[in-house]
């Protein structure tokens, strides 16, 4: 096993799509987060505005499934799966492997990102003179901030893990990444407005649910929709998971690679 | 006892196509065996049934024993060249070899000796995608190779080589026997390997046709009359009328059936003039097109 996982970090060091992913990642929460902190007025800024500079990062889990559908389909495309499976022919560890690896360099990513984000708005603010509350050292390190930071992490894991489970079921890679892709940004949506009470069920909303819990706390998320509780949201996520993945590895064990 | 053998194997991909219909065979452990065959014949199919890859529809395959999934390390017992194109474009060949061998629980130092038996030491350092095909199958020869296997099933390792490659994997084959290894290796093109195997299977739409050592197949087949001769169009329609086996190329007819001393009569008896008349045993192609040719007609 220790082996196999070996492998599996060794491709993701060996190819560009980690890295891919990263950047992505960057682009999509620095870079806005540099551009809000600098140019909105500063008046806007300390009134709590900044939180918006740092709303990219809500981006970054709908990336990282990309990552993990990526992860899986590319042993399709470029056909290795041939020599993953003749080196490991238990398929089922193979998956299980992959879950885990993707599963922690997702969250690995997200904490990079996370971390560049505050130090950029941490340092914008600086340079500007601007006071932002929520980035003083009590709050920051207060218990409820680390749940919510973790749970954040945590959330990004499970997403990079279920991409990769989406990825073993579908294999076909533009049409599972354009059809995981629409669904998280458009059908929950849809859904969510027709049938509420379904809608919070859904897997990429019970993921968004887990990481809300500041939202939770405050009320906010009341006057957005009724949601889960995090708990009820954590079980809503693992219970996709577990059942996606289970059907990844069941499939993958029965499917021909010809 | 057998290195390799498949008993009533049989593969339907969907309701329509039968891919591999009921098909035994025995590998004796020390041979090369040439699998022979067409395009879309079975052949690949029946080697990635042996390494678990394709689940039969009905029947069994066992390798050195077993299911190969069942084997300890199995890369380290058989190795398999099955898909020169098997590996990510953006690695580097080398890389390509270790995410293999760590997988397969085989040390680095076994990448670096495959690297230089396939002659890629070199280029080791390259992206995938900058490789020529023919380089690509030495890198899948090289993977096959990693764990020093004492089985070797190799699907069209040829595919892609030029001339100076083809002759390097004719060495490489036999250099594989010397070493007592057991190689499976498929071919659609017969010419290729036929001055290197010791016994083949042929296969044609999914069934084997026969098998067993080439001289015996070969005692068994009726020799190859080649003529040549001006009038070869008119000798040619005479040969069909008898039932003949005829390939024309202009004036040269390659001719089954028929013996040397027939054919002669034949020509003689109705005023045609021959250049050529010669009686040859036959190569493995002719053979593989009598073997074939007599189970389409049955």
């Amino acid at each position: 096993m220790s082996d196999l996982i070996r492998a599996e970090f060794l491709k993701l060091r060996s190819t560009r799509t980690a890295l891919g992913l990263f950047i992505a990642a960057l682009v999509a929460s620095v870079l806005p987060a540099a551009l809000v902190m600098s140019l909105v007025p500063h008046d806007m800024l300390s009134d709590g505005g900044a939180t918006i500079a740092a709303s990219g990062l809500t981006l970054v889990p709908i990336l990282a499934v990309v990552f993990g559908i990526l992860g899986m389909t590319n042993e399709y495309r470029h056909g290795t799966i041939t020599y993953t499976y003749l080196a490991t022919p238990r398929r089922g560890i193979v998956i299980v492997v992959k879950l885990v690896c993707y599963g922690i360099v997702g969250t690995a990513v997200m904490a990079a990102t996370a971390l560049l984000v505050v130090l950029t708005i941490a340092l914008i603010a600086a340079l500007r003179d601007i006071a932002l509350p929520w980035l003083t050292a009590s709050n920051v390190s207060d218990l409820e901030t680390l749940r919510d930071a973790g749970m954040f992490l945590l959330t990004t894991g499970l997403m990079t893990a279920f991409g990769v489970s989406l990825g073993a079921l579908f294999r076909a890679q533009v049409p599972t990444v354009a059809g995981t892709v629409i669904w998280a940004l458009a059908a929950e949506s849809i859904i969510a407005l027709v049938k509420p009470r379904l809608g919070i069920y859904l897997p990429f909303a019970a993921f968004q649910q887990l990481t809300m819990g500041g939202a939770l706390r405050t009320g906010e998320a009341d006057a957005i929709m009724s949601s889960l509780t995090r708990p009820e949201a954590f079980l809503v996520a693992i219970a996709y998971i577990s059942v996606f993945s289970v059907a990844a590895v069941f499939i993958s064990m029965r499917r021909d690679v010809t | 006892m057998a290195v390799i053998e498949a008993e009533h194997l049989s593969k339907r991909f969907g309701k329509k196509v039968l891919a591999v219909d009921d098909v035994s065979f025995g590998i004796e452990p020390g041979t090369i065996t040439g699998f022979l065959g067409p395009n879309g014949a079975g052949k690949t199919t029946t080697l990635r049934m042996i390494v678990d890859l394709v689940r039969p529809t009905a029947g069994t395959v066992r390798v050195l024993g077993g299911r190969y999934r069942d084997l300890t390390h199995p890369t380290t017992r058989v190795g398999a060249l099955l898909d020169a194109s098997g590996f990510h474009p953006g690695r580097s060949g080398l890389n390509a070899l270790r995410v293999v061998s760590r997988a397969a629980g085989i040390g680095y130092d076994r990448v670096d000796s495959a690297l230089e038996m396939v002659e890629l030491s070199g280029v080791a350092g390259r992206a995938v995608k900058g490789y020529s095909t023919g380089m690509k199958q030495r890198l899948a020869l090289a993977c096959a190779l990693l764990g020093d296997p004492e089985v070797l099933l190799l699907d069209e390792p040829a595919n892609g080589l030029d001339p100076e490659g083809m002759k390097w994997l004719r060495g490489f084959l036999r250099a594989q026997a010397a070493e007592g290894r057991t190689v499976l290796i498929s071919s659609h093109v017969l010419a290729e390997i036929e001055q290197t195997v010791d016994r083949v299977l042929i296969i044609s739409k999914g069934r084997l046709l026969a098998q067993g050592p080439i001289a015996q197949l070969a005692a068994g087949a009726a020799a190859v009359v080649r003529v040549r001769s001006p009038q070869a169009q008119k000798l040619e329609e005479l040969l069909l009328q008898k039932g003949a086996g005829v390939n024309r190329l202009e004036t040269a007819l390659a001719i089954r059936g028929p013996s040397s001393a027939e054919v002669g009569e034949l020509a003689h008896a109705n005023d045609i003039v021959l250049h050529e008349l010669l009686s040859e045993q036959p190569s493995l192609e002719d053979l593989f097109l009598q073997i074939a040719g007599t189970r389409r007609e049955s």
